[in-house]
C-alpha cells in the first residue's frame, strides 16, 4: 500500500474473520469491514451483542488475526499486539496479586524501566485517573468503577497512540457508568489519544464519540457511519442528542 | 420448636454468643453424662474409660510414655517427621510437573488417563506393595505419603494452570511480554491459590495415610500408638491417642488456613467471585 | 493451530495410557529387577488367575462392596437426617453439631482400634468405619445445603400458600439435593479407600485382606493385581454414580450450572 498512510491513521481494509467452529455459518464473525480512524479521534463501534464488534477490536489489538484483509497502522500491517495500542477489557482484568500501582507498573516493568522512574510514572497516572490514596490497594478492595480506572491507567502506562476499549463500563451500575464516561472524556482531553471504543449502548456512544460506526451482525459489517457534530459536554436531553439516538437506533436493525 | 424460616436464617448467620453457651453446655453435659455412666458401671472401662481416667492417662502419656518410654512427643515427632519428608518430596515433584503439564494441551491430554487412574488407586492399598519392596520401615511410609500427596497437588496445579483467565494472558500480550515473562509474571501468580489448595488437600491426605500406615508394623508414631494400645486393651491410651490425632489434624488445617491468609492476602474471596 | 482436529485429542489420551502399560511391560521384561519383585502386566494377570480363583475373587470383592454399601447407607441415612434437622431447627442443630464438630478432626481410620474394641474383628467394625467416613461429608454438605438455600425460593413458596411441613418436603429438600449429591460423591470415594485400609489392618476377608495376605506369601504379582483392581472398581463406581445416577436425577441442576 502507499506510504501516505502514515501520520497516525489506522486503516481497516476488507477485514474478514472466520472462526473455525463446527458450523461455518455461525463462525463468520465479520465480513469485509472497511473504515479509517483519524489520529486523536474518539471513534465508537456500536451494535447488538454478537455483532462482531469485540472481534473487530481484538483484531485491531493484534490478539486475533484476520482471515482476510488487513489492519494498517503507519503503513504497517498489524499482526500481533504492540505497545502502540493499549487495551481496556470489559472486566477490568487487573492482576489480583498486584496492588493498583503495581498493576499500572506492569508494562514499564516488563521493558525494564528502573524502579523510581516507573513508580513516578505510575503515580502520575494514578493522579490522572483520580485515585490518589488508593494506589496501594489490591483490586479486590476496589469498586468496579475504581478498578476500571486502574485498568485505564495501566493501559496508558506505555503511552500508546491508540486506546482500545471493549465495553469497559458494561458491568458497572448506571450512576457509576455515567461518572466514568465523564472521567474518560476528561482523561482523553488531557492526554489526547486515539480511542476506539466498543459498546452496545447508543446513548453512551453519542455522549462520548466524534464518530460512530454502526455494526450489524451475521456477519458483522459496518452498516452506517454517524458523525456527532455536537460540542462537549453533551446534554443527554437535548433534541439533537435524541435525534441522533433515533437515527442510530433505527439503523441497529 | 422454631420450625420456621427463621430457623434456617439463624443457622446461616453462623455462631453467635448465645450459641457459644449452648456449645459449652452441651459439651459439659456430654462429658458429665459420660462420667456418670462410667461410675455407675453402665459403660465398661475396657470399652470407654471415664473422662477422669482419660485425663490422668493424658498426663501419664506425656510424662512416662507408652509403650516403654516412648512419650507422646516421641510419637508425634515420628509421625511428623515422616509426613514432612513424604510431603516435601511430593510438593517438589508435583508442582513443577503440574505447571509443565498444565501448560501444554497435548501433554495434559496424554497424562490425563494416567493421572485419573493413579488417583483412583487407594493410596493405602499400596502399603503391602511398599512393604514387600522396601520392608517395614521409614521408607515405605514416606513413599506412601508421597504418593498420596503427589496426585492431589498435581491435579490442582494442572487445573490451576488450565484455568488461568485468558484475559490476564491477553493483558500480558498487549504489553508485548514474551512467553517466558507471561509464564512467570502472569500464569504463575494466577495459579498460586489453586496450588495452595492442592497443598492443603495433599497434607490432609498425607496425614490420613500415615496414621493408617503406622497401624501396620510400626512401633513409634501416633497410628502405632493407638494400634498397640488396642492389642493390650489399654482403651484409655487409645482414646488419648485419638484425641492427640484429632488435635494434630486440627492444627494442620487451621495452620494452613492462617498461612494462606498471610501468603496470599489478595486471594481471599477470589473463588467465590469467580463463580 | 487447527482446533478442530485437536479439540478433544482423544488419541493423545489413549496414547498416554497405552504408553504407560507398554513402559511397564518393558521395564519388567528388561529384568533389571527379579521378575518376582517387579512383574510385568502379563505376569500379573497370569499370577492372579493362577492364585486367586474367580470364586474367591468375587467373594473378596463382594464382601468389600457389601461393607461399603452398608456403612455408606447408614452414614447417608443418619447424615441426611441430622443435616436436615440441624438446619431446620437451629437451636437443636447447635446442640447436635457440637459433638459432631468435636469428633470431626479425628480421621475415620483412627477409629479402627476403638471400633475393634467395641465391635470385635467382624463386619460391624468395618461398617462403623465406613459409616464414619461417609457420615461427615454427607452431614456437612446436607447442612450447608440447608443453610444456603436462596431465601427467595422459600418466600415464593410461602406466598403460594405452602405450609410448614410441606415446605420442608416439597421445597427445601429438593433444593438441598445437589449438595447432598456432592456429599454422596465425596463420601463414596472416601468410603472405598477406607474399606480397603480397614481390611488391610484387621480383616480376614475382602480386597484389603487379599492384598495383605498376598504380601505375607510374598506374591507381589497378586498384590499388584489387587491394587489395580481396587483402582478400577473405584473408577467404575464413581463413574456410575456421577454419570448415571446424578446426572439423570439431577438434570435440572447440572443443566443450569454447566456452560
Amino acid at each position: 500500500m502507499t506510504s501516505d498512510d502514515s501520520k497516525g491513521k489506522l486503516f481497516v481494509r476488507h477485514v474478514t474473520k472466520q472462526f473455525d467452529i463446527e458450523n461455518p455459518e455461525q463462525g463468520l464473525a465479520i465480513k469485509d469491514v472497511n473504515f479509517t480512524v483519524q489520529p486523536n479521534e474518539f471513534l465508537t463501534i456500536v451494535g447488538r451483542s454478537g455483532c462482531g464488534k469485540s472481534t473487530m477490536l481484538n483484531i485491531i489489538a493484534g490478539l486475533l488475526n484476520p482471515t482476510e484483509g488487513e489492519v494498517l497502522i503507519h503503513g504497517k500491517r498489524v499482526t500481533k499486539p504492540g505497545l502502540d495500542r493499549g487495551m481496556v477489557f470489559q472486566t477490568a482484568s487487573l492482576f489480583p496479586w498486584l496492588r493498583a500501582i503495581e498493576n499500572i507498573e506492569f508494562g514499564p516493568r516488563n521493558i525494564g524501566m528502573p524502579k523510581d522512574e516507573r513508580r513516578s510514572l505510575a503515580m502520575d497516572l494514578i493522579k490522572l485517573v483520580g485515585l490518589e490514596g488508593f494506589e496501594n490497594k489490591y483490586p479486590r478492595e476496589l469498586s468496579g468503577g475504581m478498578q476500571q480506572r486502574v485498568a485505564i491507567a495501566r493501559a496508558m502506562a506505555m503511552d500508546p497512540e491508540i486506546l482500545l476499549m471493549d465495553e469497559p463500563f458494561g458491568s458497572l451500575d448506571q450512576l457509576t457508568r455515567e461518572d466514568m464516561q465523564r472521567e474518560l472524556l476528561r482523561i482523553w482531553e488531557t492526554r489526547k489519544k486515539t480511542v476506539i471504543f466498543v459498546t452496545h449502548s447508543i446513548l453512551e456512544a453519542i455522549y462520548l464519540s466524534d464518530r460512530i460506526l454502526v455494526f450489524c451482525p451475521h456477519p458483522g459489517t459496518v452498516r452506517k457511519e454517524f458523525i456527532i457534530d455536537l460540542p462537549r459536554p453533551r446534554q443527554k436531553s437535548s433534541t439533537e442528542y435524541m435525534g441522533y439516538y433515533e437515527e442510530i437506533y433505527a439503523n441497529i436493525s | 420448636m422454631d420450625a420456621t424460616i427463621t430457623g434456617l436464617e439463624e443457622s446461616k448467620k453462623g455462631f453467635q454468643l448465645s450459641d457459644r453457651w449452648i456449645q459449652i453446655i452441651t459439651t459439659v453435659a456430654i462429658i458429665g453424662l459420660w462420667e456418670l455412666l462410667s461410675r455407675t458401671g453402665l459403660i465398661k472401662p475396657v470399652h470407654l474409660p471415664s473422662p477422669t481416667r482419660v485425663l490422668s492417662t493424658f498426663i501419664y502419656i506425656t510424662r512416662e510414655g507408652y509403650p516403654q518410654d516412648i512419650t507422646i512427643f516421641k510419637h508425634i515427632k515420628a509421625t511428623v517427621w515422616r509426613i514432612i519428608q513424604g510431603y516435601l518430596l511430593a510438593t517438589a515433584t508435583a508442582i513443577p510437573l503440574g505447571l509443565l503439564i498444565g501448560s501444554h494441551f497435548l501433554l495434559e491430554r496424554a497424562a490425563n488417563p494416567v493421572i485419573t487412574f493413579a488417583r483412583s488407586i487407594a493410596t493405602i492399598s499400596l502399603l503391602p506393595l511398599a512393604i514387600a519392596w522396601f520392608g517395614v520401615g521409614e521408607l515405605s511410609s514416606i513413599l506412601l505419603i508421597m504418593y498420596g500427596a503427589f496426585w492431589a497437588i498435581l491435579t490442582n496445579t494442572i487445573q490451576g494452570v488450565k484455568q488461568v483467565d485468558v484475559n490476564f494472558i491477553n493483558v500480558g500480550r498487549m504489553f508485548g511480554a514474551t512467553r517466558r515473562h507471561i509464564f512467570f509474571r502472569v500464569v504463575l501468580p494466577s495459579t498460586l491459590p489453586r496450588i495452595f489448595s492442592g497443598m492443603k488437600i495433599g497434607l490432609g491426605v498425607s496425614f490420613m495415610v500415615i496414621i493408617a500406615a503406622e497401624m501396620v508394623g510400626t512401633v513409634k508414631g501416633l497410628g502405632a500408638l493407638i494400634q498397640q494400645s488396642r492389642l493390650y486393651y489399654r482403651t484409655d491410651i487409645t482414646i488419648v491417642g485419638m484425641i492427640f490425632i484429632g488435635i494434630f489434624g486440627l492444627i494442620i488445617s487451621i495452620g494452613l488456613d492462617r498461612l494462606e491468609r498471610v501468603m496470599l492476602p489478595w486471594a481471599i474471596g477470589l473463588e467465590e467471585v469467580k463463580r | 493451530m487447527n482446533h478442530r482436529r485437536f479439540r478433544h485429542a482423544l488419541w493423545a489420551s489413549w496414547l498416554g495410557f497405552i504408553s504407560l502399560i507398554a513402559l511397564w511391560e518393558i521395564i519388567a521384561a528388561l529384568q533389571l529387577l527379579d521378575s518376582q519383585v517387579f512383574p510385568g502386566p502379563v505376569a500379573v494377570i497370569e499370577a492372579a488367575i493362577k492364585n486367586v480363583p474367580l470364586k474367591r475373587l468375587l467373594e473378596h470383592i463382594g464382601i468389600s462392596l457389601l461393607r461399603v454399601i452398608m456403612g455408606f447407607s447408614l452414614g447417608a441415612a443418619v447424615g441426611i437426617t441430622v443435616g436436615i434437622v440441624s438446619g431446620w431447627y437451629s437451636k437443636l442443630g447447635n446442640v447436635l453439631r457440637t459433638p459432631i464438630e468435636i469428633l470431626r478432626p479425628i480421621p475415620p481410620l483412627a477409629w479402627i482400634p476403638l471400633a475393634i474394641i467395641w465391635l470385635g474383628l467382624g463386619e460391624s467394625s468395618k461398617v462403623m468405619i465406613i459409616f464414619l467416613g461417609s457420615f461427615f461429608p454427607i452431614f456437612t454438605n446436607t447442612f450447608k445445603g440447608m443453610v444456603t438455600i436462596e431465601p427467595n425460593i422459600i418466600r415464593v413458596a410461602q406466598t403460594l400458600g405452602v405450609q410448614k411441613n410441606k415446605l420442608l418436603f416439597k421445597v427445601i429438600f429438593p433444593a438441598t439435593l445437589p449438595d447432598i449429591a456432592t456429599g454422596f460423591r465425596v463420601g463414596w470415594s472416601y468410603s472405598f479407600g477406607l474399606v480397603v485400609a480397614a481390611e488391610l489392618i484387621a480383616a480376614s476377608r475382602g480386597l484389603g485382606y487379599m492384598i495383605m495376605h498376598a504380601r505375607e506369601l510374598n506374591m507381589i504379582a497378586v498384590i499388584m493385581y489387587g491394587v489395580i483392581l481396587i483402582g478400577t472398581i473405584n473408577l467404575v463406581t464413581d463413574y456410575l454414580i456421577q454419570e448415571v445416577i446424578l446426572k439423570r436425577k439431577l438434570k435440572w441442576h447440572y443443566l443450569a450450572t454447566a456452560y
